[in-house]
């Protein structure tokens, strides 16, 4: 998976360790071998996307993508999507939220705040696994010629 | 409910005052007016009496001088006067005896004096007689025997007699009606001196009963305004209580839901690694290929132990969650036992738990509070909240400055108080204020172990007590918690029970 000639670096933001195993997993399983930077904390993530100033300069020569859990310990997913899109030098970033409920109103608010896809985490663990191939399907749609 | 039976007992009082007063002086003025009337057609009655009289002896007495005069000079013109008084005295006599007969005082005189009055006319004609034939010597014996002027004086004295009674009589009634006007004089002055008592009294009871019906109402005003805060404070708390219900149900279903996609996303990975193996193991008579078996000792050394760890661990986290729920229900259903307590005591007390890690940073914790400080209320609720929020003030402290503990108790408002529990911790951000009390949520640096309870535990007890928790900060700065508490539980019990 490239952009531009580079390699995409997943970003995935997910404090419960099971369930980013089982992301990586499947990701793996769905033929996507760019590399994974875990982070279970909001604040480190951010760190991480926007810099440690926050100012998001350090994206002018990377290519990231996010999945994003809505439910972090140390602070709330969609602060770390507002502060990701409202950034103008990260708001192009893909962001995949990862959620285990399916409040519509959640999903809307993700959508209104810039989210690209909103994916529930299914008790049914096919489900999930297909899900998360068929966000295989999407990294390789969002594949910059 | 009061004022107005009282004013309805006292106006109906002054009113029955008022109106029997009047029915008094009425009654009294028109039996004066009739007594007077009586007096008038008495004193009328008596004046006729004196004319009647006063005309038998003016009657009496022309005749006399008539005759006597008709005596001397023998001149028949001097019996003109004398033949008139004769022609008028039986009308007169019949006047005097239609007045004087009703009165028995004046009755008991008529007989002699009509025996007097006979025998003075009598004695006048047979002189008038006596003259007329010429024989004047027998008519001046007649005279000179005195018998006439006898009889003159017996009338004189009986209408005399008569006269005077009937003056007396007069001048006595005279006296009477003068009383009578001073005693209606009297009367009507102290009718309307009382009538003005009265209408007094009336006013000044309308005008308490306006006053106090007016205050009622600024009352009832005041309550209305209250009582629609009241129940705007009651729909506030409904529908705050409301959303809180629907985000405890979210977050549980949501965390409860995490660690269920781990067993079942796990379970699922169990099934492939077990199929590699199996692949392995039933191959039977043909030999496994390199790649199946570098997959079953994969599986075995690795996938197996790596899923089975996480189905544990998902099952304790998920037990974990539910026993810290129950913790919470449990609490919030256990009966509250209200007794009078000093707060400054039990948060000195409970300050003193956490004295020896205050210390060790060279911290400190200060307790101010103003006068009120005892409550009623539930103790284990009150030591539970004060606990958490201690430790956290411990836990969360800034990394290199001593830790100031500051907890300031004072009233807020008719029967509340407030305290406020102030640290110079690492602070809370903005846009985690409300969080922090969410159940299994945390903020800021994940440093510290917890799982997200304490401040929710916290806010579900004091609630239960009627009162609730804010908690103000600057991040970096240190934290207050702002607590609000009935005075008294029984009192919101109550008022929460209607």
């Amino acid at each position: 998976m490239k952009a531009s000639g580079q390699e995409v670096i997943i970003v995935m933001i997910e404090d419960d360790e099971g369930h980013a195993r089982l992301i990586e997993k499947n990701i793996r399983r769905a033929g996507v071998h760019n590399e994974i930077v875990p982070f279970t904390l909001g604040g480190k993530a951010l760190d991480y996307v926007l810099g440690e100033s926050r100012d998001g300069l350090a994206n002018r020569d990377r290519y990231l993508l996010v999945l994003l859990d809505l439910n972090l310990p140390d602070m709330s997913g969609i602060d770390i999507l507002q502060q990701i899109k409202g950034n103008e030098h990260s708001h192009a970033i893909p962001v995949v939220v990862l959620t285990t409920t399916d409040d519509e109103r959640e999903i809307q608010k993700c959508y209104d705040l810039g989210a690209n896809v909103y994916i529930t985490k299914p008790v049914d663990y096919e489900g999930f696994a297909t899900a998360i191939r068929n966000l295989g399907l999407f990294f390789s749609v969002i594949q910059v010629p | 409910m009061t004022s107005t039976a009282a004013f309805l007992r006292s106006s109906l009082l002054m009113l029955g005052l008022g109106i029997l007063l009047l029915i008094g002086i009425v009654s009294y003025s028109l039996w004066l007016v009739q007594v007077n009337r009586e007096y008038s057609d008495e004193t009328a009655s008596l004046r006729g009496v004196r004319s009647a009289i006063v005309g038998l002896l003016a009657t009496s007495q022309d005749a006399e001088t008539g005759q006597r005069g008709y005596l001397l000079s023998k001149d028949a013109s001097y019996l003109e006067p004398y033949d008139k008084a004769v022609a008028q005295l039986p009308a007169r006599w019949k006047a005097l005896q239609d007045t004087l007969g009703p009165r028995p005082d004046y009755a008991v005189t008529l007989d002699e004096l009509k025996l007097a009055i006979d025998g003075k006319m009598t004695e006048l004609s047979r002189g008038v007689d006596l003259t007329r034939q010429g024989r004047y010597d027998e008519a001046l014996t007649l005279l000179s025997t005195d018998a006439g002027l006898r009889l003159m004086d017996r009338i004189r004295e009986i209408l005399g007699g008569n006269l005077e009674r009937t003056d007396d009589r007069l001048s006595e009634i005279v006296d009477k009606q003068l009383s009578a006007a001073d005693s209606l004089q009297w009367v009507t002055i102290g009718g309307a001196i009382a009538i003005l008592v009265v209408v007094g009294g009336a006013i000044l009871v309308i005008f308490q009963h306006v006053r106090d019906l007016s205050r009622t109402r600024e009352e009832v005003i005041a309550l209305n305004a209250g009582l629609e805060e009241r129940v705007n404070e009651r729909t506030e708390d409904l529908i705050r209580a409301n959303q809180e219900i629907q985000r405890f149900a979210y977050i549980v279903t949501h965390d409860l839901r995490a660690p269920l996609v781990n067993i079942m996303g796990f379970l699922s990975e169990l099934d492939t690694s077990i199929k590699a193996v199996s692949t392995y193991v039933m191959s039977d008579e043909r030999t496994p290929t390199e790649d199946e078996i570098r997959e079953a000792r994969l599986a075995v050394s690795e996938d197996l132990p790596e899923a089975m760890g996480f189905i544990r661990s998902s099952t304790k986290k998920m037990d974990a969650l539910i026993n810290a729920i129950l913790k919470i229900s449990r609490d919030g259903r256990r009966k509250l036992q209200p007794e009078r307590i000093d707060l400054k005591s039990l948060i000195e007390a409970n300050a003193a738990t956490v004295h020896h890690q205050l210390a060790e940073q060279g911290g400190e914790a200060k307790i101010a509070a103003g006068y009120i400080t005892s409550i009623v209320s539930d103790r284990f609720s009150l030591e539970q909240i004060f606990g958490n929020l201690f430790d956290n003030a411990v836990k969360y402290q800034m990394p290199g400055r001593p830790l100031k503990l500051n907890v300031d108790i004072r009233p807020d408002g008719p029967r509340r108080i407030r305290i406020d529990v102030r640290d110079n911790g690492r602070g809370i951000g903005q846009q985690d204020l409300e969080r922090v009390f969410e159940l299994f949520r945390r903020a800021g640096e994940q440093d510290q172990q917890g799982e997200g309870i304490g401040l929710a535990h916290v806010r579900s007890l004091i609630r239960n007590l009627g009162g609730d928790v804010t908690v103000e900060s600057e991040l970096g700065k240190g934290s207050t918690f702002v607590l609000s508490l009935p005075t008294d539980l029984t009192r919101v019990f109550r008022s929460t029970d209607q």
